[in-house]
């Protein structure tokens, strides 16, 4: 398959992916889901690697991904109390909550139409490994950040693994864990650089583990970025041969992020 | 007479699904692990394993695959009433601490995913592609309720049947897919599947129209919450769509539910008053009545086995329950 047909795949699944959550009254309240592009990405140049019929494909990646949502939306429910909240922002709580589960009862739903009740074990074993690993992100004191970041990796990863091992494509591990892990550490630095607030700079704060935790943080999460990005380049060069879309792909994503860091350091 | 009374010789099964439950959410994670568990140490009637376990007998009886289907249904409504309490800040559930209250949201939200994804988890332990289905449609129904409930509160001019569609999908589905999938897992004719899924249809409808009327008819110790809490939230309930057929009353309520979530419960206490007086409460018990009427005939199929008979006594309770 060439670019433009992997373009236009990716349009197709993210259609479809839309029209599944798209929700009148939720839109109106709260914002869209955030469809992780890295993720799709890396799940359907995974399905192109099976013999898999397109539509069992397209099933296969459209419930996975709700599944994503599903966990990402729960994640975005505060912890705020409730004389601390507007009337707005409790509605909002609210139908978050609701949300997340919406989309994860489609995710059963999809694929219990297909009666693909081992593709349904898979997703829920995820979760439950996945909700066990953020309990251990979120709430217990690391042992060192680097214990942290390597349980981030796995909460990161895990459902991609998971769906791999079914369709015995395990050889993409290595390259989704860095690669998830790069992006989400990259997102948590922004957060910090721009409002102060991360989930790493919380568990340090929390538990207590730096002087400056905002300095540090910020210091660490560059240093696991680069280190993550030497092990991506490692690994997809290792890659199968089937997997050369996925190749390409993340060859040109480490080029851009090599330009972007030389002009920030060249900007100063 | 109390509910369990009707089941008791079901103590030994029960215990055993309880042993499971409490087996099936052991998680790694202590807090998780606590959290997941506290919800089902708060007890409850178990009313879902007993309708599989009652559906079963309808069949070949095979308690081990029974087991798994009343557990993973069991788990999904501990699921979802984790998720509730964040969405309604509660504070107590079953008089014990709800898992948000002792922890926080995001570990409520954990532990619902959590109990959620076990209960899948362990149905695919039968191989019955079709018990799935059932339940999948089941659980975003029960999502698609819940959005339905809040996107239609407030509103005096919706009709009955969205507050019948509510509470079928809110309370009556899932009652129905238990005796539906106790029928389906032990492969009971598909007479006795419709009959059975009727069945639990009906009494759920019955079941959550008596919860809306107790709402209004019970003191607040009984219900542990104030009394008309339902309207003060913006719900309404079958006595609220009878009493509105008076049209100064229809007009009043309009006026002050428009205060909405700022409303005062002073400012409701007026209309629980004209609801208890009126004949809106009798009336709605009737429409309970009709549901259960409708259950006991979905019965009549069925052959007279002890099974039929705590099905009818089960129904019979439920309508005269008081709390």
């Amino acid at each position: 398959m060439d670019s433009i047909s992997l373009e236009l795949q990716l349009r197709r699944v993210r259609l479809a992916l839309e029209t599944q959550i798209s929700h009148p009254y939720l839109e109106k309240y709260i914002p869209k889901p955030v469809i992780d592009n890295d993720k799709l990405m890396i799940l359907t140049s995974l399905m192109n690697t099976t013999d898999l019929p397109e539509s069992k494909k397209d099933h296969y990646i459209i419930t996975t991904m709700l599944v994503q949502i599903a966990l990402d939306t729960h994640d975005l429910v505060a912890n705020q109390s409730a004389e601390q909240e507007s009337l707005q922002y409790k509605k909002k709580r609210q139908l978050t909550v609701l949300a997340g589960d919406y989309y994860s009862g489609l995710y059963y739903y999809l694929l219990s139409k297909l009666d693909d009740v081992a593709m349904i074990h898979v997703l829920a074993s995820a979760i439950k490994e996945i909700n066990e690993l953020k309990m251990v992100a979120y709430y217990n004191k690391p042992d060192t950040i680097q214990d942290w970041m390597r349980t981030v990796k796995q909460i990161e990863s895990l459902l991609i693994q998971r769906v791999a091992e079914q369709i015995q494509g395990t050889e993409i591990n290595t390259l989704s864990e860095e690669w998830l892990l790069m992006t989400r550490l990259t997102k948590e630095k922004q957060h910090v650089l721009s409002s102060g607030q991360s989930l790493l700079l919380d568990v340090m704060t929390r538990h207590e583990l730096a002087q400056n935790p905002k300095k540090q943080a910020v210091q660490l999460m560059e240093g696991a970025i680069q280190k993550s990005m030497q092990k991506m380049e490692t690994a997809v060069n290792q890659l199968p041969l089937k997997f050369h879309q996925l190749t390409t792909y993340v060859h040109d994503l480490l080029n851009e992020y090599s330009r972007k860091n030389t002009k920030v350091v060249e900007e100063g | 007479m109390k509910l369990a009374a009707a089941y008791s010789y079901l103590k030994t099964e029960l215990n055993q699904i309880e042993k499971t439950l409490n087996e099936t959410i052991h998680a790694k994670d202590p807090i998780l692990r606590e959290a997941s568990q506290q919800l089902l140490k708060a007890g409850g009637k178990r009313i879902r394993p007993v309708f599989v376990l009652l559906a079963g007998s309808f069949g070949n009886y095979d308690f081990e695959r029974l087991k798994t289907v009343a557990v993973s249904l069991e788990l999904i409504h501990m699921a979802s009433l984790v998720h509730d309490d964040v969405i309604d800040e509660a504070e107590l559930r079953r008089g014990k601490p709800t898992v948000k209250a002792t922890w926080d949201n995001r570990i409520a939200m954990y532990t619902g995913d959590y109990i959620f994804a076990r209960s899948l988890e362990y149905l695919t332990g039968i191989d019955n592609p079709r018990a799935h289905r059932i339940l999948s449609e089941t659980v975003v129904e029960l999502c698609i309720g819940e959005l339905k409930q809040m996107e239609e509160k407030y509103n005096i001019d919706q009709s009955i049947r969205n507050y019948l569609r509510r509470i079928k999908r809110k309370t009556a589905l899932l009652i129905s897919s238990s005796s539906q999938l106790g029928a389906v897992a032990s492969g009971a004719t598909k007479e006795y599947e419709t009959a059975l899924t009727k069945y639990g249809y009906y009494v759920g409808m019955s079941y959550q129209i008596i919860d809306d009327i107790l709402d209004f008819t019970s003191s607040s110790s009984a219900l542990g919450k104030p009394a008309g809490g339902d309207l003060l939230q913006g719900n309404i309930t079958l006595p609220v769509f009878f009493a509105m057929e008076d049209v100064a009353f229809k007009n009043n309520l309009r006026k002050v539910l428009a205060a909405e979530e700022n409303l005062d419960p002073k400012d409701i206490q007026p209309f629980i008053d004209y609801i208890k007086q009126s004949d809106a409460i009798d009336r709605a018990y009737q429409v309970s009545e009709m549901y259960l009427n409708k259950a006991y005939q979905a019965l009549q199929v069925l052959p007279d086995t002890k099974a039929k008979q705590t099905l009818t006594t089960i129904a019979k309770y439920i309508g005269k329950r008081k709390n």
